[in-house]
C-alpha cells in the first residue's frame, strides 16, 4: 500500500459562484509541486504525494508535513486552514490529514479503529451495523471477513478491507473532474486566434514572415508549421510544446529567456542544457545490464544495476558509457498517474540521449544532439 | 558576505562584448552581416553570418550539430530578426530558448515530407536565416536552394551527417567532431556540457581550416567558447596560434 501525504483545504472543497475555490486550490498545488512532482489532486482541495522521495528528503515525515503546511498556509495567506496527515493508503491519509497525524507506518489499522463507522460514507452499512452494537472501524475490521460477505455482500466487504487496512481506498474519493476544472483555471483550455497583433507594432520583416507563413500553411496544412511555446511542465516535452502557427498562447511566457520559477527543492525539473530534440512520440528503448537483464527503476527511485547496453526501438545495441539519474518526473501532474524517472545516458559515441522510465518500460524522449 | 555588504554600490561593470553587439539593432535591411554570438564570431570570415551565405554544418548524429546550427541563429533571433528550421523534426523548445532564441519569430516546420525544397524556399527571403536539414539532397535543388539564398539575401544554414553530402557550393563549412560530454558519471552528477571541436572551413579567402573549442552546449545551454583558443589546424602540434585576433 502506497504511504500517502495528504493535504486538505476545507474551505476550498466547495465551488462558489465565483469559482475563486479552483483558482486558489491551484496554486495551492504549485505550492505542493515543489516539495514533489508526483503531486495528485484527488478532488477539488486535497491533494496527495507518495511520502517515502519526499520525506528522506526533507528530513522525516514529520519535518516534510511541517514544511507543506507552512508552505500552503502562506498562499491561502493564513485565511483557511490546511490539514496535513501521513498514512498508508488514501483513505487512512485523508483521517490522517484531519487529525493532523503522521501515522507510523504498519500502524494505520491501530489508528483507523477508534474512528466512527461515519469516515466510510456508506450510511446504509452504518446504520445495520450499530444495530449490531458495531460502532467503530475497529469494531468492524474484528468481524471475520466471510460473515460480513455473507450478511453484508460485496461493497461492505471493500470497506471491511478497508477498515482492516488491506485495502488503501473506497470509491468515491476522487474526483475525476477536477483535472479539466484546474485547467480551466489555469488557462489550458485550447483557444485558436489569430496571431497577428502579438508583436505589438509589426515591421516590415513581420509582415513578409506572416506571410510566408501563411501561404506555408495553406500549401502544407496548419498543423505543418508549428511556432514553440514554453509551459510550466517538467519535462522536455510537456514544459517546451510546438503548437500551430496562429495558436494564440496564454502569453504568460512566449518566447524570451527561461523564466521558470525558482530551482524547486525537489530535483523534478532538469536544468540546462536541455535536450535540442524532443520527440513527439517517444522510441521504446531496451536498457539491460551487463548480464542483460532488464534495468528498472525500483520502489527507492534506484536503479536495479548499472546499466550496461542499451537499443532503440529494436536497433542495434549500444555500449552505455556514462550515465546519470534517475530523477522522478510526471508530465501533467495534475492529469493522471504518469509517473516516470529519467535517466541521462552517454553512448560509446558520446551521443547523450534522455531516457523516460514508465510503467516499467524505458523511452527515448529526447537526443542531444 | 559581509565584504558585499561594505562594498556598497558597485559599479555598473561595462557591458560584454556579446551583449554590446545584440544591443546593436543589426536586423535592417542595410546590413550586410547578421549577428552571431560572441562563441561563434571566430568560426567566420566576416566575423558574422553573411546575408545570402551558405553554410554547412556536418558531423555525425549526437556530435552537436542541430545545437549548433540553432546557435547560429540565436543572436539574429535576440536582436529581432526571424529565423526558420526546416525538416528539423522534433526540435527542442527548450533548448532553442537556452541558447536564446527568440520564439516569437522563429518558424519550425519539422516535417515537410517531400516538400521541404519548398518550404525551405518559401522561407528564404521571407526571413533572415533558415536552417534546413535536407532528407536526401540532390544536385539540383541544393543549387536551387543556395542561388535563392544568394538572390533573397537570406542567411542558408544545411545540416548534414556528411560535409561531401552536401552537392552544392558553400561559403564556410563547420564540421564538430571531438565530442565528450562532462558532468555525468557512473550514475552521478547531471549532464553538464559537451565539449566539442569544430572545424572551420571558409571557402573566401581561401586560408587554413581554423580548429574552434567550444562548449556546445555549457551549463546553462548556450554556446560558449572553450578553454584553449582557436587554433589553424595545420599547427595544432605546435603551441597553439591564434587564427584570428
Amino acid at each position: 500500500m502506497d504511504r500517502l501525504v495528504a493535504l486538505c483545504c476545507p474551505l476550498l472543497q466547495h465551488e462558489g459562484e465565483r469559482g475563486e475555490e479552483a483558482r486558489r486550490f491551484s496554486l495551492v498545488l504549485r505550492a505542493v509541486d515543489e516539495f514533489c512532482p508526483w503531486v495528485e489532486p484527488v478532488a477539488l482541495g486535497i491533494c496527495t504525494l507518495p511520502a517515502r522521495g519526499p520525506s528522506r528528503f526533507f528530513g522525516g515525515e514529520e519535518r516534510l508535513v511541517d514544511q507543506l503546511g507552512l508552505a500552503v498556509n502562506a498562499v491561502l495567506g493564513g485565511t483557511g486552514p490546511v490539514q496535513v496527515g501521513v498514512a498508508d493508503g488514501l483513505f487512512a491519509a485523508l483521517l490522517a490529514a484531519r487529525a493532523g497525524v503522521v501515522v507510523a507506518p504498519g500502524e494505520t489499522r491501530d489508528f483507523l479503529a477508534t474512528w466512527s463507522l461515519a469516515v466510510l460514507r456508506r450510511p446504509d452499512l452504518a446504520v445495520t451495523l450499530q444495530r449490531l452494537g458495531i460502532h467503530t472501524l475497529g469494531q468492524f475490521a474484528a468481524l471475520p471477513a466471510r460473515h460480513v460477505l455473507a450478511r453484508f455482500g460485496g461493497e461492505a466487504v471493500l470497506c471491511h478491507r478497508v477498515a482492516r487496512a488491506e485495502v488503501g481506498e473506497l470509491p468515491g474519493v476522487r474526483d475525476p473532474s477536477v483535472v479539466r476544472r484546474l485547467r480551466e483555471v489555469r488557462g489550458e483550455l485550447p483557444e485558436v486566434t489569430p496571431q497577428t497583433g502579438f508583436f505589438g507594432g509589426a515591421s516590415a520583416g513581420d509582415v513578409r514572415a506572416a506571410q510566408a507563413v501563411a501561404r506555408l500553411q495553406s500549401r502544407l496544412g496548419p498543423e505543418a508549421v508549428l511556432a514553440g511555446r514554453l509551459d510550466d511542465g517538467r519535462d522536455p516535452a510537456g514544459r517546451g510544446r510546438l503548437v500551430p502557427w496562429g495558436s494564440r498562447p496564454e502569453g504568460r511566457r512566449h518566447g524570451g529567456r527561461s523564466t521558470g520559477r525558482p530551482a524547486a527543492p525537489w530535483p523534478g525539473r532538469l536544468p540546462p542544457p536541455s535536450p535540442v530534440v524532443v520527440l513527439t512520440h517517444p522510441l521504446a528503448v531496451d536498457l539491460v545490464d551487463r548480464a542483460g537483464r532488464p534495468v528498472r527503476v525500483g520502489g527507492s527511485g534506484l536503479l536495479s544495476d548499472a546499466p550496461a547496453r542499451l537499443s532503440v526501438a529494436g536497433g542495434p545495441w549500444r555500449p552505455v558509457r556514462r550515465w546519470a539519474g534517475p530523477w522522478p518526473a510526471s508530465e501533467r501532474w495534475w492529469s493522471g498517474r504518469r509517473r516516470r524517472a529519467r535517466l541521462q545516458v552517454v553512448d560509446g559515441a558520446e551521443a547523450a540521449v534522455l531516457l523516460a522510465a514508465e510503467g516499467g518500460r524505458w523511452w527515448l524522449e529526447g537526443r542531444y544532439d | 558576505m559581509f565584504a558585499s555588504v561594505g562594498q556598497g554600490v558597485r559599479r555598473r561593470p561595462a557591458l560584454p562584448a556579446e551583449l554590446a553587439a545584440r544591443a546593436r539593432p543589426v536586423s535592417s535591411a542595410a546590413s550586410r552581416l547578421l549577428p552571431l554570438p560572441a562563441a561563434l564570431v571566430p568560426l567566420f570570415p566576416d566575423g558574422a553570418l553573411r546575408r545570402g551565405s551558405t553554410t554547412l554544418v556536418a558531423g555525425s548524429s549526437g556530435a552537436g550539430t542541430t545545437t549548433l546550427a540553432l546557435a547560429l541563429l540565436s543572436a539574429v533571433s535576440a536582436t529581432g530578426g526571424w529565423c526558420a528550421a526546416v525538416g528539423v523534426a522534433d526540435p527542442g523548445v527548450v533548448a532553442a530558448v537556452e541558447l536564446g532564441l527568440d520564439l516569437r519569430r522563429v518558424v519550425f516546420v519539422p516535417r515537410p515530407a517531400g516538400a521541404w525544397a519548398d518550404a525551405a524556399g518559401e522561407l528564404l527571403g521571407a526571413v533572415e536565416a533558415v536552417v534546413v536539414r535536407p532528407p536526401g539532397i540532390r544536385v539540383q535543388a541544393a543549387r536551387r536552394l543556395t542561388a535563392r539564398a544568394r538572390e533573397r539575401r537570406t542567411a542558408l544554414v544545411v545540416l548534414a551527417e556528411d560535409a561531401s553530402r552536401w552537392p552544392s557550393e558553400r561559403d564556410v563549412t563547420l564540421t564538430v567532431g571531438d565530442v565528450a560530454w562532462e558532468g555525468a558519471g557512473e550514475g552521478h552528477g547531471r549532464l553538464l556540457g559537451r565539449r566539442v571541436a569544430v572545424i572551420a572551413t571558409a571557402r573566401r579567402p581561401a586560408e587554413p581550416p581554423t580548429v574552434h573549442r567550444l562548449w556546445l552546449p555549457s551549463s546553462d545551454g548556450t554556446v560558449t567558447a572553450g578553454r584553449s583558443s582557436t587554433t589553424v589546424l595545420a599547427t595544432t602540434s605546435a603551441a597553439a596560434t591564434p587564427a584570428r585576433t
